[in-house]
């Protein structure tokens, strides 16, 4: 399942952000080349999934791929968040905390907005039945890409 | 862990109504079947968040007042998604362009006021508990949160 594998590149993502697994030595590069990769896939199954005749597929593609371009950003602003906090995690002070809280929740905020952004612009140009499962593909695979992240992560202590 | 725990739950409980789900016509049961999902989690969500929080008496005071006035609001939410998801299955196969953009609409509405609902008893959470606690408690919302739409977003078939 392309899904699947979206999944498992979202976990070695996370794996290479992170310090909590085993492959500690986190560098640039490498998370830009996972999420590159995660991208790559994301598009694939995204346009398989839209079912988009000719004229709608090239009145979608250069709006997907702007998106795309704005949530690399966001998903590097996510790692950028997650070395933080495991920087942090063996001795998390109050203002550490906050400061995790307050970007988390910026985060989620760009995430939503760019969503329903995408979803305004492609309106415009495609049938609202298929915005509507634009909104559903892509809230099923970023939660997909999401959970094996999270769950990978430790809480605070 | 608990949480685990949990997510076992989830998947027993999708598991009869999705292989039902495939069998049947698309969107039958579908809100069903959500509450089903939803259901569980109501049920088991204090207990995750008792054993995970790891409160003090004094500090279990001040929390649990706010989390239940939280978990109030948070079920108008989920039973104003689930009427969508009912108007999306009654609808589904001859919805209009007119149909689509109200569901639209309504759906990244409530998606925004879940947003909200969740930074604003977060910040209120971290009012009576040490940041690193409300740190802690907004990641485990985040991870039922994702646990659940993984669940129920399995449940809704794609608009055509």
């Amino acid at each position: 399942m392309k899904s699947f594998k979206i999944a498992l590149a979202a976990a070695a993502l996370l794996s290479v952000a992170a310090p909590f697994a085993a492959r500690a030595q986190s560098t640039y590069d490498d998370t830009q080349q996972l999420i590159a990769q995660i991208q790559a896939d994301k598009r694939a199954v995204v346009l398989k999934a839209m079912a988009l005749d000719d004229a709608q597929l090239t009145a979608f593609t250069p709006i997907y791929d702007a998106y795309q371009a704005e949530r690399k950003q966001l998903m590097q602003r996510g790692v950028e968040i997650i070395n933080a906090y495991s920087s942090n995690y063996d001795s998390m002070t109050d203002a550490a905390a906050k400061g995790l809280l307050k970007d988390w929740f910026k985060l989620q905020e760009d995430e939503l907005a760019l969503v329903k952004g995408t979803a305004k612009k492609l309106d415009k140009v495609l049938p609202t039945a298929k915005v509507l499962r634009f909104v559903q593909v892509e809230n099923k695979l970023n939660t997909l890409l999401r959970l094996p992240g999270i769950q990978a992560i430790p809480l605070a202590k | 862990m608990k949480i685990a725990s949990l997510a076992v739950a989830l998947a027993v409980a999708a598991f009869p109504v999705l292989t039902h789900a495939q069998a049947a016509p698309a969107t039958q049961n579908v809100k069903a079947d959500e509450q089903i999902i939803l259901k569980q989690v109501m049920t088991d969500k204090r207990a995750v968040y008792a054993q995970n929080l790891q409160l003090t008496e004094a500090e279990s005071h001040v929390f649990w007042p706010i989390y239940d006035e939280y978990e109030g609001k948070a079920k108008k939410l989920n039973d104003e998604f689930l009427a969508l998801v009912d108007d999306y299955a009654a609808k589904f196969g001859a919805m209009t362009d007119a149909d689509a953009t109200t569901m639209l609409k309504q759906k990244m509405q409530i998606e925004k006021d879940r947003e909200v609902l969740k930074q604003t008893y977060t910040k209120k959470v971290a009012k009576v508990l040490p940041p690193v606690k409300a740190l802690r408690y907004a990641q485990i919302e985040t991870r039922l949160d994702n646990m659940i739409r993984r669940d129920v977003y399995g449940l809704i078939p794609l608009a055509q």
